[in-house]
């Protein structure tokens, strides 16, 4: 009897501790998949859904907050995709928030990311629907990498002819590997390209320092580029030295003018300088006024001495004796 | 019993005994269903029988569970670490223990032990005619032998399934542990998060009908015994031998009804 109360016991302990394994196990599957949590709805239209089933996750920020609820066509070919979102996270999803589908790791399961939304908008309610995006297409994503792959054989393919063309000396890259003597004189003129270099390096570092003292403060080229009242006064002398250039016109005209009236003989001037007869008949008066003058001065001399002028220059000599004296 | 040999086949005699065969099985089965709602319910029997396939498998089930576990995670290790993706194991694991190796394992483990030891035991009982002594004592030997350890191997096995899938998992977190690095916490989070309740849910179903294959194959072979001490090994054996195919059956017919919802 007690063995078979025993037995009972142990058949009692081993269901209770199996049943309590299936119990533990639901509870947790549960809490981990968020059953037993509160949960609204949300939709998004995708033109297509690239294999994403029912039970696939949804996230938001990186953290998992539902599950894919159901999945049903729509429209004429789109996919309505309704997620259950956790309740308490709905304040954090707004209502422009996009959806997308991605996955899991670089080969893992189909999601649904939840993503951007501005605090502008007020949070997502049951039964809102997200603006979709459309995920990469892998297949999209294939053509342009086989297209790139059959770029890159044509490539391969120039590049091997080109480099057989160079390997067999033609052309000038080809000629330079192989022929020693073009060689040299390729070197020589990388040589002298390199002192050209140093060169026009060095010509450069002049423009350079050139450059920094026209730049100076004070400098003439720097007032002329950096100072605005200088360039008002040079526009202002530019401005004068365009009326004084129309003034010397007008006077060098004029000069022309008198210059002309210089060459004609129909005046006083013009006369003096281009007649002949005139200038031997004025040398005539001048060597007569001459002689006049010669005569006049030797008379005024002789009337030193004589009465009554003589007295007057003897008190002239007299009073500049006593002014000397002073 | 001369008449029967001399009797004409219908098709052919391996064919007519094929399938009188099954009218035999079907008709036993269909006697479990109404007897089993039918007091006296044997209860003591039940409980007794309960401890005999369901504790005292527990040592062996438990073994073979955790050493499925740790093979079968090594075993998938050098695969997945080709694509670089051995932090999927825990998935892996749950996945083919919950799903599969949980409650095949555990059921072929029963059909071995418990499927062999109900057949000859009842064969051994049909042979020394003490089911006929039963019967004379007004005691139903159906009820008292049939349907207590059906009902036993009916409902032990899901528990034992329990065990099992507890015990591989925690085999396949030590192997884990110890290549991975990977905590407990983080190893049960990925086992739940692949698996789903419809996994659970057909897990407990299947190994209902595991057990109740095992339990009335079990009987069936040894209630139907013959041919003195020979028939009783003809029936341990034949009795283990039926359940595990049948037990394949009906996990490839499983597996496709449970898909078919999993797609809906």
């Amino acid at each position: 009897m007690r063995g078979e109360n025993k037995r009972n016991v142990l058949v009692g302990i081993f269901v209770f501790i199996g049943i309590a394994i299936l119990v533990a196990g639901i509870l947790t599957l549960g809490g981990q998949q968020k059953k037993f949590v509160k949960a609204i709805h949300l939709k998004a239209v995708f033109d297509d859904i690239g294999g994403l089933q029912s039970g696939n996750n949804v996230w938001f920020s990186g953290v998992k907050i539902g599950t894919v609820r159901k999945i049903n066509f729509y429209g004429d070919s789109q996919v309505e995709i309704e997620m259950n979102v956790e309740e308490e996270v709905v304040e954090f999803i707004r209502k422009d928030s996009k959806a997308t589908i991605s996955s899991d790791g670089l080969i893992g399961n189909k999601i649904i990311v939840i993503y951007g939304g501005t605090t502008m908008a007020p949070p997502v309610e049951d039964g809102d629907r997200l603006e979709s995006v459309m995920p990469l297409d892998t297949d999209k994503m294939m053509e342009t990498l086989q297209e790139n792959n059959e770029n890159l054989v044509e490539i391969t393919n120039d590049l091997k002819k080109l480099t057989s063309k160079l390997a067999a000396g033609e052309g000038i890259v080809g000629a330079v590997l192989t022929d020693s003597t073009l060689a040299e004189s390729f070197k020589s003129i990388i040589g002298n390209l390199n002192r050209a270099s140093v060169n026009s390096n060095k010509m450069l570092t002049d423009l350079n320092t050139f450059t920094a003292k026209l730049n100076q403060e004070g400098n003439l080229f720097n007032d002329l580029v950096t100072d605005t009242t200088m360039a008002t006064e040079l526009r202002e002398t530019m401005g004068s030295l365009k009326a004084t250039a129309a003034n010397s016109e007008e006077m060098t005209e004029e000069l022309k003018a008198i210059t002309d009236k210089f060459n004609s003989k129909d005046n006083s001037i013009g006369v003096l300088l281009n007649d002949e007869e005139f200038a031997k008949n004025l040398k005539q008066t001048m060597i007569n006024t001459d002689s006049a003058t010669y005569n006049l001065n030797r008379g005024l001399e002789a009337l030193e001495y004589t009465w009554p002028f003589k007295k007057g220059f003897k008190r002239k000599a007299k009073a500049e004796e006593e002014a000397k004296n002073n | 019993m001369a008449g029967d040999a001399d009797r004409k086949p219908v098709l052919s005699k391996k064919i007519d005994k094929f399938f009188t065969g099954l009218a035999s099985a079907f008709s036993f089965v269909k006697r479990f269903f109404r007897e089993v709602f039918v007091p006296p319910y044997e209860l003591k029997e039940v409980v007794h029988q309960c401890y005999r396939i369901g504790v005292e498998s527990l040592p062996l089930i438990s073994l073979t569970g955790f050493i499925v576990g740790i093979v079968f995670t090594n075993q998938s290790r050098p695969s997945l670490s080709e694509f670089g993706a051995t932090s999927w194991l825990p998935s892996l694991i749950s996945i083919a223990v919950v799903r599969a190796m949980g409650p095949l394992v555990t059921a072929l483990i029963a059909a071995g032990k418990m499927g062999s030891s109900i057949g000859a035991e009842i064969g051994s009982m049909k042979v020394t005619e003490q089911i006929d002594a039963m019967e004379v004592s007004a005691t139903n030997p159906f009820k008292f032998l049939v349907v207590t350890r059906v009902l036993a191997t009916t409902f032990m096995i899901p528990v034992l399934v329990m065990y099992t899938d507890f015990v591989a998992l925690m085999g396949s977190f030590l192997s884990v542990n110890a290549n991975e690095m990977v905590s407990m916490t983080t190893f049960f989070v990925q086992v739940f998060e692949s698996i789903s309740f419809l996994d659970i849910i057909s897990s407990v179903l299947k190994s209902l009908l595991f057990g109740f294959t095992i339990g009335i194959v079990g009987c069936y072979k040894g209630y139907n015994s013959s041919k003195g001490t020979e028939g009783v090994g003809r029936a341990a054996n034949s009795a283990v031998v039926m359940a595990m195919f049948l037990i394949f059956i009906e996990e490839l017919l499983v597996l496709q009804i449970v898909n078919a919802i999993r797609m809906m």
